[in-house]
């Protein structure tokens, strides 16, 4: 008998447990959502955005760009984050079909991949619009617009900056960035086009730091304690390597920036206070604030307007001379 | 007898009762989400997964565990890729990969079994293997023009003017119900479960225990690689870096689906509910929109919780009781 | 007379730890063939410096959470939240170091205590509602993950704080702080679990935990027990990483780190299902897998490929486990023997 009233107890347990988890959901949706229950003249624009996940603070600062746009604009933003992986995008974007979006920005994980979906955002008449990435298609028309950095650009600004601060001649760890990722293959591509003509640059190693600064640390430290005096520069995929490339340096009792040149990509602000710092000598700018660009063309898109196929975001490079004096504009 | 069939099957009812419970609740607190449309993704979004999963349920049932199925559907992808484009004829590719996932499976399966290896190691070497031998092919990502692709693509069964049944979501309907058959209606399926009880117990009962692992090794390495050409339609593309992560999503679909880790104790249809549960979880979270990369992890944590504690209390009926 | 050396041998043999020292052994010998320099050791400043030492260093995020992992798995469980526990316990600790300019011992002290409640629910679910350790902890890890993004915000953070630094980067005596600190956890934990009846009570739960539970032993309380020491291993794991790398990024610290520290574990010796465990044997199998990613780094592998030689280094290790192999390679010996006389 009194087993019979205890596993009844449990399953209203149970049911009680639900219910309040639930109400936990849903009021965080309320929370956030009062703001859309003012009236506004006009429908409220809902604009579904696919994120890759939250793996650095550049990635962080994108998301926050696109936020922070939406709410300017007072558009609704369906934020959806993959934890890195490209069946969740597609996810996603399918969630945002069926929600009845009126467009889709997308922050592509992988170049290829995406024709089957976007082709069911196309049929259910939802423009899209990629940021930072660039995608290929056999059919253009799949997508709006695409608003992005050129990742071999970068890398060959990288190379060329190096090749002249050393006078063309260097021997040079590569930290790379996590195996099969677009932006660590197009970097690698455009640094090695960058220092091509130089025959006295060598690459004399080259390991993954998967774009983190700790991995970079381990890596850097490993090879420097292989290579020793060899090495006068690091070049890094992104400016979390470097860092952990940095401090890898100064454990091995050497001065980042001065005994080994190190150049990176991205333009972070702890990047910027590196080099005021004296240790990182330069850095590519990769920009994150894509927020502006990509709502204009959502509403250009929306309103049938024509838009360019590819805009490629001009990224500059920054050296120690100038990197105080920028400082205060790196909000990321 | 309605009793009976209650308490043999509470674990499944169970979790079918609070995955309704959940999809029904999302329902009433999002518009839209009840509809043939949402249902329809979450078959064709979670399509890979769910045959991976059923792969990986025999293994587990049989206490056993295959870390490698996320690299080998990686490996299967660029694979297939690589070979159509260099005009190898789809179906040939796809055959191919297919016997090449479970010849791999197959493999490991030997391995384990001659040589009385642990499971989670042999597949572990196997998980790296077949990832860098998918970068060994090609880092880059393929994308794969043939029409043939793009016919299966197309191909779709209409239901409503707005959603159509695609050849993805058939795939993994046709591989679930061909392993519940398998599971519960075959020699091979009770042998799996033998096995799991107690593998001594099983040998000494002249069961052909080595055979049966071997087999169970080689079906998960074909699902794998079945899930690798589900995920190639998906994308149209294959990529080496593809299912990274993937095993641990399997595992995760076939354990909260009721299959215990340490054998013997499951159902496949667990596993088909688990994948669903995990693929409403995270429609859920995209309706919602307004959480953070932060919330939206806390929520499909939070949410799973609520699922596995509700099924566990509910199935910690009387008949479990004395064993408490 | 031939009977001597082989009853050695054999002894040896009976030893669980000769195989990931053996595989260990292959790895050192593969070195010293190829690559010399791997064992160059010299002081800097009165600090030790060298290849050896760095694998040292860096095998002991690995080792502390192997060891905690060990007790989990010997009752027959695992923890696959500790990579989050990690990330938690750093993004708090950096937070509060810059944030409430609290010092090492408040930071420490903050830093368990956020483990201790993770290992209480960790071991909660497990040990008295019932649900299966893999699930359980698989929540957490999803769970974990998100609570330490949400506590920087996604962005990373500095360590300034002194005492975490020297955690990290500190030497005493010459020797690396974190190998003495590693060391002295084993120590303890060896001792508590060896001495004590605790290792006993540990190894009866994995063994058969409703016999142990008529035998009087409180089985469940033994279960939350390994679940919080777990937790710790992974706090002090987190101080450890972040004083040496000096950053927190709450996304990637301790990602993926769950599947080191039970390959170690298993590596190790001590088997999945539970039951004898072997603290020693998964010292060894962090520092195995150390070395094995050291040596590819130094040998040039490109990264992309590189799990195919260690697909194949953790195979090898594992066929030396194997009795069966042995058999089958004893017997050929003693046939070419017997074709030689």
């Amino acid at each position: 008998m009194k087993h019979r009233n205890s596993s009844l107890g449990i399953r209203w347990t149970a049911l009680a447990l639900l219910a309040a988890m639930l109400a936990a959901f849903t009021g965080c949706k309320q929370e956030s959502s009062t703001g859309t229950d003012t009236p506004r003249p006009g429908k409220k624009l809902v604009v579904g955005f696919a994120q890759v996940g939250a793996e650095s603070d550049w990635r962080v600062a994108e998301t926050k760009s696109i936020k922070d746009e939406a709410a300017k604009r007072g558009i609704e933003l369906k934020f959806s984050d993959a934890q890195g992986k490209v069946e969740n995008q597609i996810t996603a974007i399918r969630s945002f079909i069926a929600q009845g979006v009126d467009a889709i920005i997308l922050a592509p994980k992988v170049e290829t991949g995406w024709e089957p979906v976007l082709k069911e955002a196309k049929a259910a008449k939802i423009p899209v619009v990629l940021v930072d990435r660039g995608i290929s298609v056999s059919d253009d028309s799949l997508f709006a617009t695409l608003i992005a950095s050129d990742f071999v650009a970068e890398g060959k600004m990288a190379g060329e900056w190096l090749a002249k601060k050393t006078g063309g001649k260097a021997k040079i760890i590569e930290l790379e960035g996590s195996p099969g990722a677009a932006p660590a293959i197009d970097r690698k591509k455009g640094f090695a086009a960058g220092i091509s003509a130089f025959p006295e640059m060598k690459i004399i190693a080259a390991q993954s730091g998967d774009f983190e600064t700790g991995k970079g640390k381990e890596v850097t430290e490993t090879l420097l304690q292989q290579f020793g005096k060899e090495v006068t520069a690091i070049y890094a995929h992104n400016d979390n390597m470097a860092l952990g490339a940095i401090e890898a340096i100064k454990a091995a009792g050497k001065k980042p920036g001065q005994d080994i040149l190190v150049v990176s990509i991205d333009a972070v602000k702890a990047a910027f206070q590196a080099m005021v710092a004296g240790e990182l000598n330069c850095t590519v700018e990769c920009n994150p604030l894509l927020g502006p660009a990509a709502f204009d063309a959502v509403e250009q898109a929306l309103k049938g307007g024509t838009l360019p196929k590819k805009t490629v975001v001009q990224d500059r490079v920054f050296e120690q001379s100038g990197a105080a004096a920028e400082l205060p504009n790196r909000k990321y | 007898m309605r009793q009976f069939f209650i308490r043999k099957n509470l674990p499944i009812l169970a979790t079918a009762a609070v995955l309704v419970l959940l999809f029904g609740t999302f329902s009433l607190l999002f518009p839209n989400f009840l509809s043939l449309r949402v249902i329809a993704n979450l078959f064709t979004n979670n399509a890979h997964v769910g045959v991976i999963a059923v792969g990986m349920t025999f293994v587990i049932l049989s206490g056993g565990i295959d870390l490698s199925v996320g690299s080998v559907l990686g490996f299967t992808t660029i694979f297939v890729a690589t070979l159509i484009n260099h005009e190898v004829p789809p179906v040939v590719a796809i055959g191919l990969a297919l016997v090449v996932g479970s010849a791999f499976g197959a493999g490991m399966g030997a391995v384990i079994q001659v040589y009385q290896l642990p499971p989670f190691l042999v597949t572990l070497a196997g998980m790296f293997l077949a990832r860098g031998l998918a970068f060994v092919v090609s880092a880059q990502s393929l994308e794969i023009k043939h029409g043939f692709y793009g016919a299966v693509i197309d191909f779709g069964i209409p239901l409503t003017e707005q959603v159509t049944l695609r050849a993805t979501s058939g795939i993994f309907v046709a591989v679930f119900l061909a392993a519940l058959c398998l599971a519960h209606f075959s020699r091979f399926g009770r042998n799996v479960y033998a096995i799991g009880g107690n593998a001594s117990s099983a040998l000494l009962m002249g069961l052909p225990v080595a055979r049966t692992r071997i087999w169970i090794y080689t079906l998960s390495g074909f699902c794998a690689a079945l899930g690798g050409i589900v995920f190639t339609f998906q994308t149209q593309s294959g990529n080496a870096t593809n299912g990274l992560g993937l095993e641990l999503d399997a595992i995760a679909a076939v354990v909260i689906g009721g299959t215990l880790l340490s054998g013997g104790v499951g159902y496949v249809a667990g596993t088909m509910m688990g994948v669903l549960i995990y693929g409403t979880i995270l429609t859920a979270i995209s309706f919602h929109g307004q959480l953070d990369s932060s919330w939206q992890r806390i929520a499909i944590g939070g949410l799973l919780l609520v699922f596995i504690v509700i099924q566990r209390l509910l199935t910690r009926a009387p008949a479990f009781g004395r064993s408490n | 007379m031939s009977n001597a050396p082989a009853s050695i041998v054999s002894r040896l043999a009976q030893s669980r730890l000769i195989w990931p020292l053996a595989g260990l052994a292959l790895l050192l010998l593969f070195n010293l063939v190829f690559d010399r320099a791997f064992f160059d050791l010299s002081t800097r400043d009165g600090n030790l410096y060298g290849p050896i030492i760095t694998v040292l260093r860096l095998a002991v995020k690995v080792m502390l959470l192997a060891m905690g992992m060990t007790l989990v798995i010997a009752t027959g469980g695992v923890d696959l939240s500790v990579g989050s526990v990690m990330a938690i316990v750093g993004a708090l600790v950096a937070f509060l170091a810059e944030r409430a300019q609290l010092g090492f011992p408040g930071l420490l002290a903050v830093g368990l205590a956020a483990a201790l409640i993770v290992g209480l629910f960790n071991g909660a679910l497990v040990a008295y509602i019932g649900i299966q350790p893999i699930v359980a902890t698989l929540i957490m890890m999803v769970l974990g993950r998100g609570v330490a993004l949400s506590i920087t915000g996604g962005m990373p953070v500095r360590i300034e704080d002194a005492g975490v630094l020297f955690l990290g980067r500190g030497f005493i005596a010459g020797v690396p702080v974190q190998i003495i600190l590693v060391l002295v956890v084993f120590l303890l934990t060896a001792l508590a679990c060896r001495k004590t009846a605790i290792g006993l009570f540990v190894e009866a739960v994995g063994d058969n935990e409703v016999a142990s539970r008529l035998s009087g032993v409180n089985a469940r309380g033994i279960k939350l027990l390994t679940y919080i020491f777990c937790a710790v291993c992974a706090a002090l794991a987190a101080l450890v990483s972040i004083g040496d790398v000096g950053r927190v990024e709450p996304d990637r610290l301790g990602q993926m780190l769950e599947l080191d520290a039970i390959t170690a574990v298993v590596v190790g010796g001590t088997v999945l299902t539970g039951g004898r465990f072997t603290l020693t044997g998964s010292l060894i199998g962090a520092l195995l897998i150390q070395t094995l990613t050291m040596t590819l780094v130094r040998q040039g592998m490109p990264s992309d490929v590189a799990p195919v030689p260690k697909a194949l280094v953790i195979l090898a290790v594992c066929l030396l486990q194997s009795a069966r192999l042995r058999a089958q390679l004893a017997a050929l010996f003693s046939k070419s023997r017997r074709a030689v006389s």
